[in-house]
């Protein structure tokens, strides 16, 4: 079961996860029609392993798409003006676009890994969280925590509280 | 930010869906007239020129490249200022992009696809078009590499790629907008194209690492792209070609169309979109502004163009640089510098720069210059080339005049799909313009 609570205001949301937090919560979900610094703080997100992805996917982009013309120029062969079989200056730019295509391949896979989507199953979640309210869900809450989450999101100036079943 | 006052969270939720969710007959109306005058004036001669051949078109033995190409780098150009950009001013952080930079990133692709089309029309035999991919194949054909046709289809073909995925993934919290606000087929359509998005902090925090790291990938690579379209020119010898400066003047002049195309877009969206609320005169402002100044580099290049010719002085140089002065299409010429270079500089009143209008016109003025650049660089150097014997005029034929037509006509089909398919407006980022609703206040 999850504790679903519903904010108007931004400050009292984030005021409900700070306490949340500090009470010894650790999950939970804060939902929000657009991105907020302060959410992300109070679940300690710091940088991001997103990051990783692209640099991988930069480096394997480089030495592909080097190796690919590279490669072409050794198996079919053709000699120019006497001009070197592997030509570094035209390649380079081959390795640049290589990089770049790889990179953007990886940062999305990244996105993926990290954020958890598709998501393949239900979540708690309120459409109204697209649109103007912030929600903080409180999942996996033992039956002796439920009252004590609900009383600080209460507390916290939540205008909904609600119980939802969760899919495990 | 806001001419008409700060809209609600809910507003602009509002506001923006129901361009897509509520279709009117003006839609379909201009939507069926775009398809049609598509399928008519660049279909059509497209089907008949792949059954007489390439011939239809005006090119001839001297001039073995003509408008086909010319449009290909004017929507290669169009496409630039959309995920440029939108990139440089996320990497930035201003503010002023998040109401425009969506449809912009439209432009972007849809001017890419244009493009891409005038390749396939230019090569005649467009079922062997696949031959120019590293794909492997029983024949033992591969691309040379070496080609700058080549760094093309590697450039191209990432940024249509990168610009896919930049639009997409800044567009997923939006699908998932659509997707609460809409019902049956739609919202099981919308619930895939959102992966399920909820909106949770660590959702907004991995999106807002991801977006970052594509501006960042999407920078360099639109530099590159039409950097890579001008050595299709300047690494041949041919006079009126062969210069260093035109990767410069290529991305400039790329930049230059695309934002005032930009402005063209801008118009229509708040003009049959109503979109005042959210498109405003700071965006008009700053959108004027940088065009006075992409104008001035693009002025200044032209100059620093003539004056490298001049100086260095090749007789073959100066011959092709006085047909395009002087020669037979010396009036296009001259137009496109009162076009690109005087009547850009009225945006220096802010009168001028204030009113949508004017600058409707100006940013038409623009691309018609540009459009025309493109044609000038095209058709003044190929039939020029060193010995009189070499020497020929290129007039676009009925054929690749109506194809030119017709792909404006597919960009504004792809365009109008898009408004219905996409909110032409980022919602969430909007939404970050705003002040945020206090309980003090």
């Amino acid at each position: 079961m999850a504790i679903m609570g519903t904010f108007m205001y931004e400050e009292d949301f984030i005021s409900a996860a700070e306490n949340l937090k500090s009470s010894g919560f650790d999950n939970i979900s804060l939902l929000s029609p657009l991105p907020l610094e302060e959410a992300q703080e109070v679940l300690g997100l710091g940088k991001s392993p997103v990051r990783r992805f692209a640099l991988a996917g930069a480096i394997i982009g480089a030495i592909s798409g080097f190796a690919m013309a590279a490669g072409t120029a050794l198996v079919f062969i053709l000699p120019t003006g006497g001009r070197a079989i592997i030509t570094i200056p035209p390649y380079l730019i081959i390795t640049y676009e290589m990089t770049i295509l790889f990179g953007v391949l990886f940062t999305l896979l990244g996105f993926h890994f990290v954020s958890g989507l598709p998501a393949w199953r239900d979540k708690p979640y309120l459409p109204s969280a697209n649109i103007d309210r912030f929600v903080v869900v409180v999942e996996g809450a033992e039956a002796d925590q439920v009252a004590r989450a609900e009383a600080i999101i209460r507390d916290a100036g939540a205008d909904e509280i609600r119980h939802v079943e969760v899919d495990e | 930010m806001f001419d008409h006052g700060q809209p609600s969270y809910a507003d602009v939720n509002k506001d923006i869906l129901s361009t897509m969710l509520e279709t009117g007959p003006r839609y379909w109306m201009l939507l069926g007239t775009s398809m049609s005058v598509a399928g008519i004036f660049f279909f059509m001669p497209w089907i008949y020129q792949l059954f007489v051949g390439v011939g239809a078109a005006g090119m001839n033995r001297n001039a073995v490249w003509g408008t086909y190409l010319s449009n290909f780098i004017f929507w290669i150009g169009l496409s630039h200022s959309g995920t440029l950009l939108s990139a440089v001013l996320h990497l930035t952080n201003s503010p002023w992009r998040k109401a425009i930079y969506r449809s912009a990133e439209a432009m972007t692709l849809f001017s890419l696809m244009t493009a891409a089309l005038f390749v396939m029309v230019h090569v005649g035999r467009v079922w062997f078009v696949h031959w120019s991919f590293p794909i492997p194949n029983q024949m033992g054909l591969w691309p040379n590499f070496r080609s700058p046709l080549m760094f093309d289809v590697m450039a191209i073909t990432t940024y249509l790629t990168a610009s896919s995925i930049f639009i997409y993934m800044g567009s997923v919290p939006d699908f998932a907008a659509v997707r609460d606000a809409s019902t049956g087929l739609r919202r099981r359509l919308y619930t895939i194209f959102s992966f399920g998005w909820r909106g949770t902090a660590r959702e907004w925090h991995t999106l807002g690492w991801a977006y970052t790291f594509f501006a960042i990938f999407v920078v360099p690579l639109a530099v590159s792209v039409h950097s890579i379209v001008s050595w299709d020119f300047a690494l041949s010898a041919v006079p009126g070609f062969h210069h260093t400066i035109f990767a410069p003047y290529f991305v400039c002049g790329a930049i230059y169309s695309g934002t005032a195309g930009i402005v063209t877009v801008m118009y229509c969206l708040r003009r049959f979109l109503n979109f005042e609320k959210y498109i405003g005169q700071v965006h008009l402002d700053s959108l004027g502004k940088l065009l006075i100044t992409l104008s001035l580099i693009w002025s200044y290049i032209n100059i620093l163009e003539l004056f490298s010719t001049w100086y260095g002085g090749t007789s073959f140089e100066v011959e092709a640089l006085m047909f395009r002065l002087t020669g037979f299409y010396a009036p296009l010429y001259w137009e496109m510098i009162l076009f690109c270079a005087f009547v850009p500089l009225l945006m220096l009143f802010k009168k001028i720069r204030w009113s949508w209008n004017k600058m409707l016109v100006i940013s038409v003025l623009i691309n018609i210059g540009m459009l025309t650049e493109r044609f000038i660089i095209v058709a003044t150097s190929q039939p020029r080339k060193f010995l009189p014997d070499a020497f020929g005029y290129y007039v676009p034929s009925f054929v690749e005049i109506s194809i030119t037509i017709g792909s404006f006509a597919i960009f504004t089909t792809l365009f109008l799909i898009f408004i219905k398919w996409v909110p032409a407006i980022s919602i969430y980022e909007v939404k970050e313009t705003l002040k945020p609703l206090r309980r003090d206040a």
